[in-house]
């Protein structure tokens, strides 16, 4: 491989953390171009570097592959994990800018891009956090800028959803900053590894512990913390709610799985993370029973990504390799098929209208056939069935969850696939029934054509991701 | 090329959405070209090399391993020529859409009994549920959809149920690219998970086929399905859980399959004996045919769990002979439909003065239904309770022997009320089957007539599943007398 280039600054190794600086830097940039260029080339100039910087940033960590090592004193860990959880954020931020190509002018401007670069880096700093400082420094930054990015919306609902989200969210991050607090007065260290290497029982470790989970189960939306989520999807505008709906998951998710596995040798582990598994079953149940009644398809879908990161975290109970590599492989298709069904929704999105309401979906299958079938592909593989990578990914979670003797998970996911089905069907049902929709309304025509690059490129990889699951294989060290 | 059986008409069905909207006949008879070639192509291919393909090397081994042979092979022969004959008939609103989802329901069912790993025949029973489901929303006669959400959480539950089970196989297993693998190769797995595992196929395909008390939605679908997709489902889909038990819970779980014999023989008579009496009392009749089906594979799997050799062949001759006769008498009643444009017998009557031809062809297929020897009905029924009798079960067979007895009534019944007497002056009056309608029933008809006469070819791949199948092993078949 290239020589690395080392910045002689002690520990600080700028190349570790290369990807996310220049998202964050490239932020400024298109603040530039927004201020400085002319009116008519501004929005697709801003757009440009935005797409341009992600994918430049996703080639630069992809550098860093099967080359482990730790960066600032052990804060910032590069590796196959690292690298995965920032490849699925550049991915997901990628695709929910080309949606916000199709909405109103606000969540165009450079200052709402700028915030979703921003809030991307933040979750990349999360992806390789090994320390409870950089960790708490990467879920504000995204946090912070999802708060801005709900407000600026002109959306009626848009302050309202920005007001809970702040203030929910910020309970969460008081939790889990105490829960740090407590872990770092028990072991005397920031570092992530000093847990693993320690041998403490106290009650203040054990407090510490459960108070970082309940922080985390709140930012992941898992039942019973989940109340805020449909509220915030419902209002914020389309293309952030994409953003939020797979950025801050993953994000956490690297971060509750590097905890969780550091903390599994510990004696006590058990009791700690039994909780976890238990919240994730209950949040399959729940999540998907609360989908059923909903009839906008955001609301829908905040309910059925509770229910997914449920799906996500039962791979991790039992703590082994080949669980992490499965919870990674559904979290990268949970990033495909959920952001295809997004991408749809904004191709039926009008002016001033989200197309996220049922009844925008009636009789779509004879007005938009291949929208139409689109969809129903990722509805398919949010629901289990096959030929998706849902279903691939489903049945690698059971069996892992058999192995790793957590089979009342496993039932537990089957009981929650199976009513998911009337709730995702019932979108089928609307488009293709000749019967709902007494007035079939007239093609519309989108804003933008950019959301079908996305629709194309999801389904794509749904697709071949189900016939060829390819789960990296190289996730571990996790902490140095 | 078996790959082709099952992909060709995927992508052929897909890419008729790409023919305008107004090509119906053009699309029609491609369907019905892509199903013959299908059924060309396997008539010709047996015995043709496994082919497969590397698919998971963890948790579990699972291939994309696809053979024809077993009792799959007449299976998709069956499924194949009803799928064409269904098409040739079809005559719905929308038929490009509505070819299009027959091309995909037939690649679907095709993998299913073509595939030899077991992950990979989860991923094809789940897959022929969709276009199943979406036709019934789009085609239905019924507002809410009840019938179509009622086929789906019931099929659906079954289906989740067998992918548990088979990723506890392939955990237990380390592979489950096992379907036909002789019996000595496969580990063995404890009592505790196979019963559960067991439990979970069984699930899956109880509700498939459906056995009382499962049965619940099946009369619904069928009576709302377009008649040739109840055609094709009747005749194939509700064989796929026989089949599983055939090959999944004879050949690769005999412990449990054994142990749960008494039950299911329970609920084999129960369904036996309900399906018939129902079958003589409803009025629609679609729902007559269906009935009578729970009826029929109930005692197919009263000859499953026997595990005596000749009642295994009578079960796979049966299969086949059901799914003949069953597609014929849906194709000739959905005949009956658009030209009476109802179903209900105490509506219609006389349609034999005026339509002798269609008259002709409702005896054929209801003569093979109840089992007039010479006919395909026949060869199965006296297979299937000769060896029940000879395994020992004296006094199921008697109760089985009723409701065989039944069926002699509810399809003269159904014919009666059909073709019989007076001319019903209010109802439409159109012309007689005509040469393509003919064209399509003749090689069902030609099949009831061939297996009736020498349903051998069909026993003997029976024998061969004994062989391999754990069932072949000394001690089941010592131990029934």
């Amino acid at each position: 491989m290239t020589p690395q280039l080392v910045i002689p600054f002690g520990g600080l190794d700028w190349t570790a953390v290369a990807p996310l600086t220049i998202v964050a830097l490239s932020a400024l940039l298109v603040i530039l171009a927004d201020l400085t260029l002319p009116k008519s080339v501004r929005r697709p100039a801003a757009l440009g570097i935005a797409l341009a910087a992600l994918a430049v940033a996703g080639v630069v960590a992809l550098q860093g592959w099967g080359h482990p090592y730790a960066a600032f004193g052990g804060a910032f860990v590069c590796g196959g994990f690292s690298i995965v959880f920032q490849e699925i954020v550049v991915v997901a931020a990628i695709l929910s800018l080309l949606l916000a190509a199709t909405l109103g002018r606000d969540d165009q401007s450079g200052g709402a891009l700028a915030l979703v670069l921003w809030g991307a880096s933040g979750a990349m700093l999360m992806a390789g956090a090994a320390n409870l400082t950089t960790i708490f420094l990467g879920l504000e930054l995204l946090s912070l800028a999802l708060y801005c990015l709900c407000a600026l919306s002109s959306r009626a609902g848009a302050r309202e959803a920005a007001l809970k989200y702040l203030i929910l969210s910020s309970t969460a991050s008081a939790f889990l900053l105490y829960g740090l607090a407590l872990i770092f007065g028990a072991t005397g260290s920031v570092a992530l590894a000093a847990l693993a290497g320690a041998n403490i029982s106290s009650a203040m470790l054990d407090v510490g512990c459960g108070m970082f989970l309940i922080g985390l189960c709140f930012k992941l939306s898992l039942v019973p913390f989940h109340i805020w989520t449909p509220d915030v999807y419902e209002g914020a505008p389309l293309p952030v709610t994409a953003f939020m709906s797979v950025v801050t998951k993953a994000g956490t998710l690297a971060v509750l799985a590097r905890f969780a596995y550091v903390l599994a040798p510990l004696p006590q582990a058990q009791s700690l993370l039994v909780p976890l598994w238990v919240v994730a079953g209950i949040s399959m149940i729940v999540g998907n029973v609360a989908a059923l009644a909903q009839t906008d398809i955001k609301r829908l879908l905040a309910y059925s990504g509770i229910a997914q990161l449920g799906y996500i975290v039962a791979a991790l109970a039992g703590t082994s390799q080949q669980g992490l590599r499965y919870a990674i492989f559904y979290l990268g298709a949970y990033t495909f098929m959920n952001l295809g069904a997004f991408a749809v929704v904004a191709l039926l999105s009008r002016e001033r209208e989200e197309g996220s309401n049922l009844r925008a979906f009636a009789g779509l299958g004879y007005r938009q056939p291949l929208l139409a079938a689109a969809m129903t592909f990722f509805l398919l593989s949010l629901a289990g069935l096959p030929p998706t990578a849902g279903f691939t990914g489903k049945i690698l979670i059971l069996a892992t969850d058999v192995d790793r003797s957590f089979a009342w998970l496993a039932v537990l996911l089957i009981v929650g696939t199976a009513i998911s089905a009337y709730a995702y069907f019932k979108i089928v049902r609307a488009m293709y029934a000749r019967t709902t929709g007494a007035a079939i309304q007239r093609p519309t025509r989108p804003a933008s054509a950019l959301p079908w690059i996305g629709v194309v490129v999801c389904a794509v990889v749904t697709l071949v991701l189900g016939l060829y699951p390819i789960a990296p294989s190289d996730v571990l060290p996790l902490v140095k | 090329m078996i790959w082709a059986l099952v992909i060709v008409p995927i992508l052929a069905g897909l890419l008729l959405y790409a023919l305008p909207r107004s090509a119906e006949a053009a699309a029609t008879w491609i369907g019905v070209a892509v199903a013959f070639a299908a059924f060309l192509v396997a008539a010709f291919g047996y015995g043709m090399p496994d082919e497969t393909i590397r698919w998971l090397q963890r948790p579990f081994v699972a291939n994309f391993h696809v053979g024809l042979g077993g009792p799959g092979y007449w299976i998709v022969l069956l499924l194949t020529l009803t799928t064409a004959c269904a098409l040739t008939v079809a005559r719905l609103p929308r038929a490009r859409d509505f070819t299009a989802q027959m091309l995909v329901l037939l690649g679907a069912m095709t993998g299913v009994f073509v595939t030899r790993d077991l992950m990979l025949f989860a991923l094809f029973w789940d897959l022929m549920l969709i276009p199943v489901f979406l036709v019934l929303v789009a085609w239905s006669p019924s507002k809410s959809s009840a019938t179509a959400w009622k086929y789906l959480i019931y099929n659906l539950a079954g289906g989740l149920a067998l992918l548990l089970a088979t990723a506890a196989f392939g955990i237990e297993q380390g592979s489950t690219d096992v379907i036909g693998a002789a019996p000595g190769t496969l580990a063995t797995i404890s009592d505790a998970w196979s019963f559960w595992i067991f439990a979970g196929f069984a699930l899956a395909f109880l509700i498939k086929t459906p056995v009382f008390p499962f049965h619940t939605w099946m009369p619904d679908t069928y009576a709302d399905l377009p008649a040739p997709m109840a055609a094709v489902v009747s005749a194939v889909q509700s064989k796929a859980g026989l089949y599983g038990f055939i090959v999944v819970g004879a050949g690769l779980l005999p412990g449990p399959m054994r142990a749960a014999a008494t039950a299911m023989f329970a609920l084999g008579l129960v369904s036996l004996v309900y399906g018939a009496l129902a079958a003589l009392a409803s009025d629609d009749t679609k729902r007559v045919v269906a009935y009578s089906s729970l009826s029929h594979l109930g005692l197919i799997l009263l000859a499953v769990f026997s595990f005596n050799p000749i009642a295994y062949a009578g079960a796979i001759v049966y299969v086949v002979a059901h799914g003949l006769f069953s597609a014929g008498l849906f194709v000739t009643l959905g005949e009956v439909e658009t030209r009476e444009d109802t179903r209900l017998l105490s509506r219609l009557g006389g349609l034999g003065t005026r339509n002798p031809r269609l008259a002709g062809a409702l005896t054929i297929v209801a003569l093979a239904a109840l089992g007039l020897p010479g006919l395909c009905g026949f060869a199965g029924e006296i297979l299937i309770l000769t060896g029940l009798y000879q395994a020992g079960f004296v006094w199921q067979t008697i109760v089985a022997l009723v409701p065989v007895v039944l069926a002699a009534a509810y399809m003269l019944r159904l014919f009666q009320g059909t073709m019989h007497g007076p001319v019903v002056p209010d109802l439409p009056e159109r012309e007689d089957m005509t040469p393509r309608e003919i064209l399509a029933l003749a090689p069902i008809v030609v099949a009831i007539v061939l297996l009736g006469i020498d349903p051998g070819p069909v026993t003997a791949q029976a024998a061969q599943v004994l062989r391999t199948a754990a069932v072949s092993d000394a001690g089941a078949i010592a131990r029934t007398p």
